[in-house]
C-alpha cells in the first residue's frame, strides 16, 4: 500500500499509545534525573539544574530525528542500509585512534568523538546501523533464511563491527549482537539454530568476561560485592539504595544514598535511586511501563505492511529490551557490573538522541498501518 | 522474502514473551533485594550515611564515708577542627597555635587533614575554650567535656585512683567501680552525605547520656590526713623509701585510711615525682619511662609482699592457744639463741632474755619462745591454721592487683622452716592480709574482708546498692581472741610496744623489725601493729616504715607513728 493512497482512505494510522507512553517515560525519566542528581550537582557545580539541564537539551536535539524519522517514509532507508553500516564501522575505528581534540577519552576508554559543540559515542550509532542495515540484508535475500550457512554469512557480515565495537566497549557488542540475533530469529523461520546461536553467545560472554583481567575482577564483585573493595563498591551502595527502598519507598527526593554514596546516580545506576525513593511499588511501575512500551512495538510490527517495516521495529525492540534488562540486571547485581544505561531514563546525550531517532522510525512504520489490517491483525 | 507469514508475528511474539519472562525475572529478583533483605541493606546504609557523635557523660563522684567529695568533675572542653567547614585555614592555625600552646607543626598537619572531624586537643580549660569560641571561626568546633578533678589532690592517691583519656578508671577504687561511676555515654547520630557533611532538613537523633553514679567509700577524709601526715613525717625523718600506713575497723574491715607514702598528684598522674625521676634521669631511656610510672602507682599495701617478722607472732601464739600447746604461766628459757636440728637460731637479745613465761615472752618479742611454741604446734597443723585464719588466700580486698602469700608448700616445711614461720620469716604477705588476719583474730574470730566500697548513691544521694562482703566466722574462738587482746595490750603496756602507749587508753600492739632479702644488704623494714580500744577493738592501725636510716627497731620508730595517729584519731572517733 502507499502512503498517499492511505492518506487519502483516511485510514492513516498513528500510534499515539507509543508516542504517549515515550512522552510519559522522558518526563518521568527528568523527574527521577533531577531527584538522583540535585544533590550531587549542587555541590559539583553549583546548580543542582546542572544535569537537568542538559537532558532537557538532549531531549530537544533528539526531538529533530524523532519528528523527522516519523514524518519520513521508512522505506527510504532501505537503499541507506549498506551506507550506514559503512559510516558507523568508519568512525568506530576513528574512536580507536588517538586524535587529540577529536576523540574523548573517559573511565581509560575511548568513546566519544568530538563534533563542535557535541560529543558522540559512535557506538551508539552502531546499533542503529545495524538494525537498518540486517532489515535491509533479510529482505533482500530470497526464502534462503531457512538454511543455516546463510545465517552464518550474515554473522560473518557483522563481525567487522563487532570486532571494532567490542574493542573499546564489550557491553555495546552484546546488544549489537543481541539485536542481530532476535532480527534473524524472526526472520528464520528455525528454532533450534538460535538456541545454539544462543549458548554460543553466552560461552563468548562469559570466555571473555574472565579473559580479560579487568573483567574478572568485575566477576568477583559481582559474587562478593561486600568484600570486592572499589571494584564492588558501586555495585553494594547500589543494593544499599534498592534495600532502603522497601515496599514504598522513601518517597520522591528522599533517597540517601544519592548523596554521593551512590556513584553517577543519574547514570547507569538511577534505577537504584527509583527503587529508593519509590519503592518495589515504584520499581514495578517502571518495569510494566517498559513492558507497554515492547508491546506496542511488537503490536505494530505484527501489522506493519512489509517485512522491512516488522523487522526495523523488532530490531528496536530488542534494542531497547536489551537495554532495559541489562541495566536493571546489573543494578540488581544479577549480572556482572558493566555499563548499560536505561533507556529515556538515564542521563546520556547521544543514546538518548538514537533513541528518540529509533522511536521516529518505530512511529514511521505505524504510520503505515491499515486500520483494516489492525482489524485482521488483531484477529 | 515475502511478508506475513505467520511464523514471523509469532517469533514477534516469542521475543516479547522471553522479555516479559525476563522482567518477571528481575521484578522476583527485586521483590527478594527490597523486602526480604531491604532490612539488611538498609540497616547497611545506615550506618554508611550517619555520623555519629558521642556525649560524654559526666562520671560518679567518689566520696568519703561523710559525703566529702575525694574526686569531682570538672567542666573542660575538647576542641576539634571539620575540614570542609573551614573558609580561613591560616587564620585558625594561628588562633590554635597561639591559644592551646601547640606546635604550628602539628596543628597545620591536623588542620589540612582531609577528615570529616579532626580532634586537636582534649582537656582544655573552660576559659580557653570559651575564648577559642569567641574567635567565631568557621570549622573549629567545641564540645564540652568533663575532666576528673581530684580535690586533695595527692591523698590516697594510690587507692583512689585517676582515669584515663576516655574517662576510663585507671587504678584504684577508679578502675574497679569503673561499671558503677563511669555511666552511659549519650549519641547525637546525624545524617550525612558520602563526605560526611550534614545534611540538611533531616535532623538528628539524639540519646541523652546517663551520668554514672557516685561511690561512697569508708575511707575518712580526716583520718585519711592524720595518717598521710604522720606517715609524711616519718618518711622524711627517718630517710625511708617508703612508709605505709592502714588504718581500718577490725570488727567490719572497712578501712579508714590507707597511705603509701610518698603518694602522688592524682591531677597530674602522668609526671613522675622528684623521687621518682632522680632515678630515672640516669637512665634516661624512653621505655623505662612507663616502668617508673608504674612504680610510682604501685600500692606497696596490697601489690608487694614482705615478710612480716615479729607482728606475726601473734598469729603463732593465737594457732598455739587454740591447738591448747601453751598455756600463759608456761615457762620458757631463752639463751639469746635456739638450734633447731642443725641450725643455730639468735634471738634479737643476743645475750638472752633468761627465764620468762610466755606473757613475758611475747612482751619481749623472743624468738626461741615462739620458735618453742611452733614446734609444739607442728608444720601440719600450723599449715592448716594458715588456711585456717585465711592467710593462703587474697584477702578480697576492692582494689586491683592484690598480691598473694608466698608459702612453702605444706610437703616441704622442715623444722627449720617451722622454726622461722613462727617468728614471721622465709614467707611472705601483704600488709593487708596482716592487719585483716589479726583484725579477724582480735574481733572475736570473724574472718572480714577489708574494703573501702560502702554504697553506690544516685546523684540526690539515695542508695542504689549497698555493697556487701564476705565474712567467715569463728576462725578462732572467742576465748582466744579475748586472751589474745589481752596479751597484745601486755606487750604495748609492759613490753616492746610501749613507745605507742597513751595516757588512759588502752591500746594492743606488736611490733617488728624484718630483715628483708638478701640478709647481706642490711636493709631493715620496721613496723608496728595496733588497735584501741583493747578490749574492745575499734580501730586498727598498722605502720611499716621500709629501710630507715639510723635505728631500725619497730618499737623504736614504728610505735611512735601509731602512736601518733592514734592520738588523733581517738578523740576524732570519740574513743578515748
Amino acid at each position: 500500500m502507499s502512503k498517499q493512497k492511505s492518506r487519502q482512505k483516511g485510514t492513516a494510522y498513528f500510534d499515539y499509545n507509543l508516542l504517549f507512553i515515550i512522552i510519559f517515560l522522558l518526563c518521568f525519566g527528568l523527574v527521577m534525573l533531577y531527584s538522583s542528581s540535585s544533590y550531587t550537582s549542587a555541590n559539583k557545580y553549583g546548580d543542582s539544574a546542572h544535569y537537568l539541564k542538559l537532558q532537557v537539551r538532549n531531549i530537544l536535539v533528539g526531538m529533530f530525528p524523532m519528528i523527522l524519522l516519523a514524518r519520513v517514509d521508512y522505506r527510504i532507508w532501505r537503499k541507506l542500509g549498506g551506507f550506514a553500516y559503512l559510516v558507523s564501522f568508519l568512525l568506530c575505528v576513528l574512536v580507536m585512534l588517538p586524535i587529540p581534540g577529536l576523540v574523548r577519552s573517559s573511565h581509560g576508554q575511548s568513546r566519544w568523538l568530538n563534533l563542535g559543540p557535541f560529543s558522540f559515542q559512535p557506538s551508539e550509532l552502531a546499533k542503529l546501523a545495524v538494525i537498518i542495515f540486517l532489515a535491509m540484508l533479510i529482505e533482500k535475500i530470497p526464502k534462503k533464511l531457512d538454511k543455516f550457512t546463510s545465517l552464518l554469512k550474515v554473522g560473518l557480515l557483522l563481525i567487522p563491527l563487532l570486532g571494532v565495537v567490542a574493542y573499546s566497549n564489550l557491553s555495546t557488542a552484546v546488544i549489537i549482537f543481541g539485536i542481530a540475533v532476535c532480527m534473524l530469529f524472526v526472520a528464520s523461520p528455525k528454532y533450534g539454530q538460535f538456541i545454539i546461536v544462543g549458548i554460543l553467545g553466552v560461552a563468548f560472554v562469559i570466555a571473555f568476561i574472565f579473559l580479560a583481567s579487568y573483567r574478572s575482577t568485575r566477576v568477583d564483585a559481582w559474587r562478593h560485592p561486600e568484600t570486592a573493595g572499589d571494584a564492588g563498591f558501586q555495585t553494594l551502595m547500589g543494593l544499599y539504595a534498592i534495600g532502603s527502598g522497601k515496599l514504598f519507598g522513601k518517597g520522591l527526593g528522599q533517597s540517601l544514598q544519592k548523596m554521593g554514596n551512590v556513584p553517577e546516580a543519574q547514570n547507569d545506576m538511577i534505577f537504584s535511586i527509583i527503587c529508593e525513593e519509590l519503592g518495589l511499588f515504584g520499581a514495578v511501575c517502571v518495569i510494566l511501563l517498559f513492558i507497554l512500551l515492547l508491546w506496542r512495538m511488537m503490536i505494530i510490527a505484527n501489522n506493519a505492511r512489509d517485512l522491512y517495516g516488522a523487522l526495523l521495529v523488532s530490531g528496536i525492540m530488542s534494542h531497547i529490551a536489551i537495554q532495559v534488562i541489562l541495566n536493571i540486571a546489573v543494578v540488581t547485581n544479577t549480572i556482572p557490573n558493566t555499563g548499560v544505561i536505561l533507556p529515556f531514563i538515564s542521563y546520556g546525550g547521544t543514546s538518548l538522541v538514537f533513541l528518540m531517532g529509533e522511536m521516529g522510525l518505530v512511529l514511521s512504520v505505524s504510520r503505515g498501518i491499515r486500520l483494516e489490517s489492525m482489524k485482521q491483525g488483531e484477529t | 522474502m515475502e511478508w506475513n507469514k505467520t511464523y514471523h508475528r509469532r517469533k514477534i511474539c516469542v521475543i516479547f514473551a522471553g522479555v516479559a519472562l525476563c522482567g518477571m525475572v528481575l521484578l522476583g529478583r527485586l521483590v527478594y533485594l527490597m523486602l526480604f533483605r531491604g532490612d539488611y541493606y538498609s540497616g547497611l546504609a545506615t550506618e554508611l550515611q550517619q555520623r555519629e557523635r558521642k556525649i560524654k557523660a559526666a562520671r560518679g563522684k567518689i566520696l568519703d564515708r561523710n559525703g566529702k567529695v575525694l574526686a569531682g568533675n570538672k567542666s573542660v572542653c575538647t576542641i576539634s577542627v571539620i575540614h570542609n567547614q573551614i573558609r580561613e585555614p591560616e587564620k585558625v592555625i594561628q588562633m590554635l597555635v597561639k591559644e592551646l600552646g601547640l606546635s604550628e607543626e602539628s596543628v597545620r598537619k591536623r588542620v589540612e587533614k582531609r577528615t570529616s572531624i579532626e580532634k586537636i586537643k582534649s582537656n582544655v580549660d573552660k576559659q580557653i575554650g570559651n575564648r577559642i569560641l569567641s574567635y567565631g571561626y568557621d570549622g573549629v568546633k567545641v564540645d564540652e567535656d568533663y575532666k576528673r578533678d581530684y580535690p586533695f589532690d595527692d591523698l590516697a592517691s594510690k587507692v583512689l585512683g585517676f582515669t584515663g583519656g576516655d574517662n576510663q578508671g585507671i587504678i584504684g577504687l577508679e578502675s574497679i567501680y569503673d561499671e558503677k561511676l563511669e555511666g552511659e555515654n549519650g549519641l547525637i547520630l546525624t545524617t550525612t552525605d558520602a563526605r560526611g557533611v550534614e545534611a540538611e532538613n533531616i535532623g538528628e537523633e539524639r540519646k541523652e547520656p546517663v551520668a554514672g553514679n557516685n561511690l561512697r567509700i569508708t575511707m575518712d577524709e580526716n583520718i585519711q590526713q592524720f595518717a598521710q601526715q604522720a606517715a609524711a613525717k616519718a618518711y622524711i625523718q627517718k630517710e625511708a623509701d617508703s612508709v605505709s600506713v592502714i588504718v581500718m575497723n577490725p570488727s567490719n574491715g572497712e578501712l579508714y585510711a590507707m597511705v603509701d607514702y610518698p603518694e602522688f598528684n592524682l591531677n597530674d598522674p602522668f609526671t613522675l615525682t622528684d623521687v621518682f625521676l632522680e632515678g630515672e634521669e640516669e637512665e634516661n631511656a624512653e621505655g623505662d619511662d612507663q616502668d617508673a610510672l608504674n612504680r610510682m602507682w604501685r600500692n606497696h599495701c596490697i601489690n608487694d609482699t614482705y615478710e612480716p617478722g615479729s607482728t606475726f607472732k601473734v598469729i603463732t601464739a593465737t594457732a598455739a592457744l587454740e591447738e591448747h600447746v601453751v598455756s600463759l604461766e608456761d615457762s620458757f628459757y631463752c639463751p639469746g639463741y635456739i638450734v633447731v636440728e642443725d641450725r643455730r637460731i639468735r634471738c634479737h637479745k643476743t645475750t638472752g632474755h633468761g627465764a620468762e613465761t610466755f606473757v613475758q615472752g611475747i612482751e619481749n618479742s623472743c624468738n626461741p619462745v615462739f620458735i618453742n611454741v611452733g614446734l609444739r604446734i607442728g608444720a601440719d597443723r600450723f599449715y592448716d591454721y594458715f588456711e585456717q585464719f585465711g592467710l593462703l588466700q587474697k584477702t578480697g580486698i576492692d582494689l586491683p592487683g592484690e598480691a598473694s602469700t608466698i608459702m612453702h608448700k605444706r610437703e616441704n616445711i622442715g623444722l627449720v622452716e617451722l622454726a622461722t614461720m613462727s617468728f614471721g620469716q622465709s614467707f611472705q604477705i601483704t600488709p593487708i592480709q596482716l592487719a585483716a588476719t589479726v583484725s579477724s583474730i582480735i574481733n572475736g574470730g570473724n574472718r572480714i574482708t577489708p574494703h573501702f566500697g560502702m554504697q553506690v548513691e544516685d546523684a540526690e544521694g539515695n542508695v542504689v546498692e549497698k555493697l556487701t562482703y564476705e565474712t567467715r566466722e569463728g576462725i578462732c574462738s572467742e576465748e582466744t581472741s579475748e586472751t589474745m587482746r589481752y596479751l597484745l595490750e601486755k606487750v604495748v603496756s609492759e613490753g616492746g610496744g610501749n613507745k605507742a602507749a597513751i595516757e588512759g587508753c588502752r591500746i594492743g600492739g606488736k611490733t617488728a623489725t624484718s630483715q628483708t632479702l638478701p640478709r647481706s644488704a642490711n636493709r631493715y623494714i620496721s613496723s608496728f601493729l595496733g588497735f584501741a580500744p583493747a578490749d574492745d577493738p575499734q580501730v586498727l592501725v598498722l605502720v611499716i616504715i621500709r629501710n630507715p636510716s639510723g635505728v631500725y627497731y619497730g618499737g623504736t620508730i614504728a610505735a611512735p607513728v601509731a602512736k601518733e595517729i592514734f592520738e588523733n584519731i581517738l578523740p576524732y572517733l570519740e574513743l578515748k
